[in-house]
């Protein structure tokens, strides 16, 4: 990753490839998302959370898939879904902060960045679909401005739903699940079945969430955590559908 | 002060005279080091969560006695001690300068040569044939590992920890939730720190009343009974359990009740240890994940990796070795590692081995030094803490008359675990075949084996220790350790002469095959002891 700020002079040349697929990386199993998004996702994706093998953390993601590589939404160079999650969407832009205080997010602590190795990013002319970020008198495109907003937008979304998840992680409401799944095994000619484990899921304590105390489930309420929780477990029942995706594709 | 008046109770007398109706509702702790809090967090912790009135535990500790401040190995039952009493993992690990520790390494014990180890990992094989995984072993051979000369250590074969932890690895990711394992461990951690921090934990969370005082008196009851105990500025405190704390000098049970202890130095000739703490060469040194221990020419060193430090001492018998020479084999010993040993500070403690006659007397029960103690060899010194408070806490008598059927059952209970932890760790001496000092050879003469261990042995010429050698439902020690000790240092156990089944050879094969399958996935998975305590304190660990 070279993240480096989008500037009219720098990028005056610089056109993003548009298109989606394999090409872009897009072959990812699971992708991280922002609270703001459940409300679309949990129309197609199951969303819980999973921990960052580097810290442990929990994130909030949607899955894509059941093992690494495996999208199924992707058909070819297209997303087989009404729905594309923010973050496949932002590529290859993303938001810096200008200081290293703690205040919020706003349009004058903040920069917009490109990530100069992205394979979406090509300087000069190209065939294949794609957009310029400044026009030739060296103004943002329409493209630039409209990424610009999506990628302050889903920063401070970011931000946000930390906060969500923290809140859950001290409420002990975040519970671990192991799904065991029945499905087609690959590459089998006459569809034959295999029941697959799949751990390090984790989902709201649906007993826990019911027990929240009344002060608490009234500031759940108020920051539309209450709300956030119930989007994350109604999704999961979309576990369905990523099984019927699977076992179309196998 | 109406000590010592009670030295020989007169049986039905006695029992007559006690109010059997007298309810248990106050308990007092008498003495504030690891034993002392571990106790009152498991009382308290039982206690609160799980009734609502008519109790009180009270610690009173004295601000002029430090505490002993060694113990620092444990077994993996102090997780559940931990996490019983509420306590975040990630709060203890990073309080108490914890890391992880996921057996022993036993260097130099069996013949004393410089390649000369085993290890008793805390990892348990399991499934049904797990007793009979070690005739396997004796009777087949395994060839698939590079290194011939380890080829087929009994550990190696049996479970992954050996790899892991000469690999410096941890026994978990940062991902696994708090006190969840991938390969089971204990701790290795600051007894002083540890002790600081359970005393917080006990009087903010659990309730636990705090006195810092002397105790002056005892004061018994008409029936004999401890009425109070009276304290230099805080008057009285009256109880109806009192629990002895107090370290090695046993101010309850043995100072006021003169209940006798039973050495066992003709058993276990250990009576000395010299400690020094040892600091790493800098912060990111890697930390051993399993204790170490060397054998010496009349005793063994331990080496403890903490995250700040370590903490080692050599173990010895003064009637092999002079404290002089004593000093200068663990100066030998560090001068591998350590600069300039000169500028270390050792301290020499004394160990009187053995154990009291009882350990409940009436309505006092001593708990950690006041009852007892071995050696270092095994950690078993903690293990005794938690589980006896766990029996406390778990049977707790509800009144004085319960208090005799309980306490009776607990003087058995742990006569039977001393002397089967006595068993264990002879056991590690009596194997060795090291000829260079009459401390080993003395170690293997039969009058020194407790006959008790030698009918076991008699037994294991024939059959491999099976859990069923042992009758209790929570033995301190299972089957499988007794067997890493016997394989590791060389035992012989005959072939059945009923031979084994294809069926039975070959599910031995399979697990061996499995273990050995789980030995390289966890290796290439695993990130190293420092790294994954480093990252607890930086992230954190989950609750699930």
């Amino acid at each position: 990753m070279k993240n480096v700020i989008v500037d009219s002079n720098t990028h005056k040349n610089t056109k993003v490839l548009v298109g989606h697929g394999q090409d872009f990386g897009e072959n990812i199993h699971f992708v991280p998302v922002i609270a703001d998004e459940l409300r679309s996702l949990i129309l197609e994706y199951p969303c819980c959370l999973l921990k960052n093998n580097q810290t442990g953390q929990f994130g909030l993601h949607a899955l894509l898939g059941f093992e690494s590589g495996e999208n199924l939404f992707l058909a070819d160079a297209n997303w087989r879904s009404h729905y594309i999650p923010l973050h496949i969407r932002r590529q290859p832009f993303m938001v810096a902060r200008k200081d290293h205080s703690s205040e919020p997010m706003s349009e004058t602590n903040t920069v917009l960045t490109i990530d100069m190795n992205n394979r979406r990013v090509v300087d000069g002319n190209t065939s294949a679909d794609s957009q310029d970020l400044f026009t030739s008198d060296g103004k943002p495109t329409e493209y630039l401005t409209s990424m610009n907003r999506m990628v302050f937008e889903l920063a401070q979304g970011i931000v946000r739903t930390e906060s969500f998840i923290q809140s859950l992680v001290d409420n002990e409401l975040v519970e671990a699940i192991q799904l065991g799944i029945s499905m087609n095994k690959r590459h089998s000619a006459d569809k034959e079945q295999e029941n697959i484990n799949f751990d390090g899921l984790y989902v709201i304590n649906e007993k826990a969430l019911a027990n929240l105390s009344a002060d608490l489930l009234q500031e759940y309420h108020r920051k539309g955590y209450l709300q956030a929780c119930h989007l994350m477990m109604a999704s999961m029942g979309q576990i369905q559908s990523l099984i019927r995706l699977r076992n179309q594709s196998s | 002060m109406t000590n010592k008046n009670e030295n020989h109770p007169i049986g039905n007398k006695v029992v007559s005279q006690i109010d059997s109706k007298k309810l248990t509702k106050n308990i007092v702790i008498v003495g504030g080091g690891t034993a002392g809090w571990i106790t009152a967090g498991t009382l308290a912790a039982k206690l609160t969560s799980q009734h609502v009135k008519n109790f009180s535990v009270t610690l009173v500790e004295s601000s002029n006695i430090p505490p002993i401040g060694v113990g620092e190995g444990t077994w993996p039952t102090m997780r559940r001690t931990l996490k019983n009493m509420g306590i975040k993992e990630t709060d203890f690990i990073r309080e108490c300068n914890v890391s992880f520790k996921q057996g022993a390494k036993f260097a130099k014990w069996v013949t004393g040569k410089h390649d000369d180890y085993y290890y008793h990992p805390l990892m348990l094989p399991e499934g049904p044939i797990k007793d009979n995984l070690a005739s396997h072993w004796l009777s087949i051979q395994f060839p698939y590992n590079e290194n011939p000369k380890k080829q087929y250590s009994f550990s190696m074969c049996l479970s992954p920890q050996e790899a892991i932890c000469e690999a410096g690895l941890a026994p978990k990711l940062i991902t696994t939730a708090e006190y969840d394992a991938i390969a089971n461990y204990a701790y290795h951690l600051d007894a002083g720190l540890f002790s600081e921090f359970l005393k917080q934990h006990c009087i903010k969370v659990l309730n636990v009343k705090h006195v810092v005082d002397d105790v002056m008196a005892v004061t018994n009851n008409d029936d004999g009974d401890i009425a109070c105990v009276s304290t230099a500025e805080h008057g009285d405190l009256s109880g109806d359990l009192f629990i002895d704390c107090s370290g090695f000098k046993s101010l309850l049970l043995g100072e006021h009740y003169q209940v006798g202890f039973k050495s066992c130095k003709d058993v276990l000739f250990v009576d000395n240890a010299i400690a020094v703490q040892v600091p790493y060469s800098d912060e990111n040194s890697p930390i051993a994940s399993h204790t170490i221990s060397t054998a010496q020419t009349a005793g063994w060193i331990w080496d403890i990796g903490l995250s700040s430090r370590r903490g080692v001492g050599h173990v010895y018998s003064s009637r092999y070795i002079s404290e002089h020479a004593a000093i200068e084999e663990l100066k030998q010993y560090l001068s591998a590692t350590v600069n300039d040993v000169e500028q270390l500070t050792f301290r020499k403690i004394p160990i009187n081995p053995g154990y009291r006659e009882k350990f409940w007397h009436r309505n006092c029960v001593a708990i950690g030094l006041s009852a007892g103690f071995l050696e270092p060899l095994e950690a078993s010194a903690l293990l005794l803490v938690e589980i006896s408070a766990n029996m406390i806490a778990e049977q707790l008598p509800a009144n004085r008359q319960c208090m005799e059927i309980v306490s009776e059952r607990f003087n058995q209970t742990f006569t039977y675990r001393w002397e089967r932890i006595i068993d264990f760790l002879k056991l590690h001496y009596m194997l060795s075949q090291r000829q260079d000092s009459d401390f080993w050879c003395d170690n293997r003469k039969p009058e020194s084996i407790p006959s008790s261990l030698k009918s076991l042995l008699s037994l294991w010429q024939y059959q491999p220790p099976s859990d069923n050698d042992f009758i209790h439902a929570t033995e301190v020690f299972p089957a499988a350790s007794y067997q890493y000790v016997l394989y590791g240092m060389g035992f012989k156990t005959a072939s059945s002469h009923w031979g084994y089944s294809t069926e039975a050879s070959e599910k031995a094969y399979e697990k061996f095959k499995q273990v050995n399958l789980q030995t390289s996935q966890y290796k290439a998975n695993l990130m190293s002891n420092r790294d994954l305590i480093n990252s607890i304190k930086q992230y954190g660990l989950q609750r699930v």
